[in-house]
């Protein structure tokens, strides 16, 4: 299985792909390139790779993007002025022919911040209700905290498993 | 020769799909329902456990084809603050499935206000609804009649819309059969949303 965790910079990807690994909150740098890792969970083993968010490198993720059976997209939740940056990223995206059956996972991260937007706002900002035929959920996380990253992957997990 | 031979195309690479709304209160049981659905209609299907399931936040989608027509459904969470989604989908639904706790009597009425608010929605006028009177295999639960006269006052809006209460338990898949197959007449004969023409892939 395959899975690509991606988001603006700064949203917390590879806080989220090491705490899936390690379990642990690791010191991270803005990633120039990808971090890949192998991550075992519930007997499921994914290749997950974590791609850089900077502007100037978004425009490689495409190359990354064949055989994916799922995207984690990574929003920080505390970002309200760049939501809509984040939300023609992720619509770009998901015209891309090679990702039309990857199933989507948002993570509304951050939400240990004080002016972290609710779930639903999030999802509104995103313009995920636009989608209709792509199985999504949106969940709260906070990737330092470690809330809310079990109860997603569990939900991968068995999305992944039943796919039609 | 045209009109026969597009004719003839369509008969045999297009169908006509149609999409359904899946909605009511968390809980309700709206993607066992869709998964129930997807198991008895499709062939090959092996569904995820139902037991697995857990509360969606988003959507839930499935396709399943009966006879000429395809159904398109969408499941979409029930939370409260979710349903402030449903009506991005209204302008583009068939046909609506509402799903009620039937075990559940202290949230029938908070069950109730959220269906009126539903079909108060001009998007959705002359759309067929079928509400399923869920989890009947629970002892005790209200039956179709209790839920008939709990949701009696919604009658003027639901107006001249084709409606059916259904029995039905999606855990085992009791009453599945029988709703799915009024809706696909129902969604059919409404010649005011006529369906989409998808082709086969």
């Amino acid at each position: 299985m395959r899975i690509l965790i991606l988001g603006l910079d700064g949203a917390g990807k590879t806080t989220i792909l090491y705490r899936l690994q390690v379990g642990e909150v690791v010191t991270t740098i803005p990633t120039i390139g990808f971090n890949v890792e192998t991550v075992t969970y519930k007997n499921l083993k994914f290749q997950v790779w974590d791609l850089g968010g900077q502007t100037s490198i978004r425009p490689y993720w495409r190359c990354y993007y064949s055989n994916t059976d799922a995207v984690i997209y990574v929003v920080d939740s505390s970002d309200r002025d760049r939501m809509g940056i984040s939300k023609s990223e992720l619509v770009a995206m998901l015209e891309e022919e090679e990702l039309k059956k990857a199933i989507l996972v948002v993570f509304a991260n951050k939400q240990d911040m004080e002016q972290a937007m609710t779930p639903t706002e999030v999802a509104n900002a995103l313009g995920l209700p636009a989608l209709k035929d792509r199985k999504w959920q949106i969940f709260k996380t906070s990737a330092t905290k470690g809330t809310g990253l079990d109860e997603a992957m569990e939900w991968l997990v068995e999305a992944l498993k039943s796919r039609q | 020769m045209y009109t026969l031979l597009s004719g003839l195309y369509k008969y045999m690479f297009q169908k006509e799909e149609y999409c359904i709304l899946i909605l009511g209160l968390d809980n309700a049981g709206k993607t066992t329902f869709l998964e129930q659905t997807k198991t008895k209609f499709s062939k090959n299907y092996k569904g995820m456990s139902l037991s697995k399931i857990t509360t969606t936040v988003g959507l839930n989608i499935g396709t399943i084809d009966v006879g000429k027509a395809r159904l398109m459904f969408w499941d979409l969470g029930g939370q409260e603050e979710l349903q402030s989604l449903w009506d991005k989908y209204y302008a583009e639904s068939h046909g609506v499935i509402y799903v009620i706790d039937s075990t559940d009597e202290e949230r029938l009425t908070e069950s109730k206000d959220a269906f009126e608010k539903m079909i108060s929605s001009e998007a959705l006028s002359g759309v067929p609804l079928l509400v399923l009177a869920n989890k009947q295999d629970v002892e005790n639960c209200l039956s179709v009649p209790d839920i008939k006269t709990a949701f009696s006052d919604c009658a003027p809006k639901i107006g001249k819309r084709d409606c059916l209460v259904q029995p039905c338990t999606a855990l085992t898949g009791d009453g599945v059969n029988e709703g799915i197959e009024w809706m696909v007449k129902c969604v059919i004969r409404n010649i005011h949303r006529p369906p989409r023409q998808k082709d086969i892939t």
